[in-house]
């Protein structure tokens, strides 16, 4: 193994390590013993195999916000709106649900919901990358803001439009169970969603890493100018990476709506965006590393709310782990590349001695 | 109508006195992405200040702390450690909101109703508050908005009429030059960066101290992003900050007064998700900016 990869797993685990020993350090304020709450942390989550599939369930949106950004990330843009195209998927997808109901054959509306879910998040994606392109508007600021635009119609649509037959709660009709996502695993709620999610994860690796247009995008994100003296239109990538990303952001929406909520209520999964962020951190950017960090915070999402039930500890310690965590990846970065120059200057050396 | 305009003067002030904070920091080329989090972080500190101790100058005196601490943080990474700025920012905000929350609950417990503490009284200035009109308009507000008036003056005459500000600014458009004439651009960098923690602190203690007496989760709803945009949209300027808070400080009011009046026209969402469609407007609408030339850019040493 090369020791730049090397260097990359070892600074990672390490990072994640350091992360829980610092919450665990904080738990001492609770007066709890940071080893048996984790250890209570840890029997929970294998307990059964509800709440282990529940990680693979919880980390299927936050693959998708994850690539969501990831996807801009290498364009050198910033997509930090995941959440609000996340909430236009979730809109996009609990409607055309309600409208198509049961009257046709499931698979078949399935396919055709995803299609309209992602596009809806890509087009409100795109709109960032547009005015990025058209007039060199700044895509951190509009995405960021998009998303209090996003949340306020979802808001307004859940209260007049969209609000159930009794009209009691902010919240939609459940959906006809021809339109649930299938579950893979009897008894769980884990759902082919989370197939899709790890093949729409390999599909962006492939995208990126094999293709011309993916070359394009990292090609921008590397140099604009040395890309635009080799012809490659920046405007046009700006847009296309807005678009996918949007569309990531908002299959999310699909997968929450459709394969686990089965309606759409207020205030539900509001950190999703930020978290997604923070795993596209922690896997440096890389698809496929995605996957694995995914899975980590699914599994302290998961763990979180059960301590939170049962133990004193309150759930919002799993923001704190998330923080950590994510604070040593970025100190990690830093060592990584300490440990890269010092074995730079060593082979320097014992090149110079021969 | 003058409820309005002396609102939206009240609106103004914390997303002035992050703006400006913001100014004075992207001058020196260094984006405070973790803004959101300062504001948070100082909305809870001042209402654990005030609340446990009962004294206001407690409270600001702790939002400025906490900001401190954060701003130390984002700073040690990003300039010191020449971390990501974007990155960064954004890890130390998810954290931030993870950590009050949590200490929150460790301090308070889960009450059953939420906690509150008397609003900051407002200071009429004597004399100047009772001309007609004008005076209690200008001059019957909170001490956190004259101060945040006299910070931006403070701030544009200090960046744009002082040898200090000269450097400030040099910083952030040629770090090379200041190196060259023996500056430390990260001691520089460093220090504006600590003084836009304190102000970022205490303008984020405005919504809990001031504004609503009691500390909410979401009190802070992205309006440490909108003091972020401020600074852009008023183009690096502490002036143009006035003018942008003013602007956000008037549609705030206006969403306000609608809510409170009980809608009309229009939905109550489209008055509360007014400021933000207004700052995409404005950053796409804005076409002559004058971007300090190394903002976000990490300044590496030649050896």
């Amino acid at each position: 193994m090369n020791p730049k990869m090397r260097d990359l797993i070892v600074s990672s685990f390490l990072s994640v390590f350091l992360g829980l020993f610092v919450s665990g350090l904080l738990m001492l304020f609770l007066g709890a013993n940071p080893f048996s709450v984790y250890g209570r942390l840890f029997s929970f989550l294998v307990r059964d195999g509800y709440t282990f599939a529940d990680i693979f369930v919880k980390a299927t949106p936050l693959i998708f916000t994850a690539l969501a950004f990831a996807f801009t990330f290498k364009a050198n843009l910033y997509n930090i709106g995941a959440q609000g195209q996340f909430y236009i998927g979730a809109l996009t997808s609990v409607a055309a649900s309600l409208l198509i109901g049961p009257r046709l054959p499931g698979i078949f509306s399935l396919v055709l919901i995803l299609i309209v879910t992602a596009l809806a998040g890509g087009i409100w994606g795109g709109f960032v990358g547009f005015v990025k392109a058209r007039f060199n508007a700044n895509d951190f600021l509009v995405s960021m803001m998009s998303v209090y635009v996003a949340l306020a119609l979802m808001n307004y649509l859940l209260r007049t439009v969209l609000i159930e037959t009794k009209h009691e709660y902010p919240q939609t009709n459940p959906i006809a169970d021809t339109l649930f996502i299938p579950t893979i695993i009897p008894g769980t709620r884990l759902h082919a969603g989370f197939i899709i999610a790890i093949l729409v994860a390999i599909f962006c690796w492939w995208f990126l890493y094999k293709t011309t247009i993916g070359f394009r995008i990292r090609v921008v994100g590397l140099n604009p100018v040395a890309a635009g003296y080799a012809g490659i239109e920046s405007g046009r990538i700006y847009i296309i990476a807005f678009l996918i990303s949007g569309a990531l952001a908002g299959m999310a929406g699909f997968t929450e709506v459709n394969g686990v909520q089965h309606m759409l209520v207020q205030d539900f999964n509001t950190t999703i965006g930020s978290e997604g962020i923070g795993i596209a951190i922690l896997a440096n950017a890389h698809p496929i590393g995605i996957i694995f960090g995914a899975i980590l915070f699914g599994a302290l999402k998961v763990g979180g709310s059960i301590l939170g039930q049962t133990s004193g500890i309150p759930s919002s310690i799993i923001g704190i782990m998330e923080g950590f965590v994510m604070i040593f990846v970025l100190l990690s970065f830093w060592v990584r590349k300490k440990l890269e120059l010092r074995r730079d200057i060593a082979k320097l050396k014992t090149g110079v001695n021969r | 109508m003058i409820n309005i305009i002396a609102r939206a003067l009240l609106m103004s002030t914390p997303l002035l006195i992050g703006a400006t904070a913001e100014v004075i920091a992207e001058r020196a080329g260094v984006m405070i992405i973790a803004v959101e989090g300062i504001f948070l972080i100082g909305a809870w500190g001042g209402f654990v200040g005030v609340y446990t101790t009962g004294s206001y100058l407690t409270g600001f005196f702790l939002a400025a702390l906490l900001g401190l601490c954060v701003a130390l943080i984002y700073g040690w990474i990003t300039i010191i450690l020449k971390q990501h700025q974007i990155v960064t920012g954004t890890a130390l905000n998810i954290f931030i909101a993870g950590i009050v929350a949590f200490f929150h609950r460790v301090i308070f417990g889960v009450p059953l109703l939420p906690l509150t503490i008397e609003p900051l009284e407002k200071l009429p200035i004597p004399l100047l508050s009772k001309i007609p009109v004008i005076g209690g308009l200008l001059f019957d507000q909170s001490i956190l908005t004259y101060v945040a008036f006299l910070l931006a003056l403070t701030a544009y005459f200090i960046l744009f009429k002082t040898a200090a500000g000269l450097v400030i600014r040099s910083v952030g458009e040629n770090p090379v030059a200041v190196d060259v004439v023996g500056i430390s651009v990260e001691k520089v960098r460093m220090l504006v960066i600590l003084i836009a923690g304190v102000l970022g602190g205490i303008a984020g203690s405005f919504y809990s101290v001031v504004y609503l007496g009691m500390y909410t989760e979401g009190i802070i709803g992205g309006r440490g992003w909108i003091a972020f945009a401020i600074c852009f949209l008023g183009n690096w300027n502490p002036i143009g900050a006035i003018i942008g808070a003013l602007i956000f400080g008037v549609a705030e009011s206006i969403a306000i007064y609608m809510q409170s009046s009980g809608g009309g026209f229009l939905p109550n969402e489209v008055f509360i998700a007014l400021p933000y469609i207004l700052t995409i407007i404005l950053t796409i609408s804005r076409k002559q900016f004058n971007v300090p030339a190394k903002l976000g850019v990490s300044y590496i040493k030649e050896n």
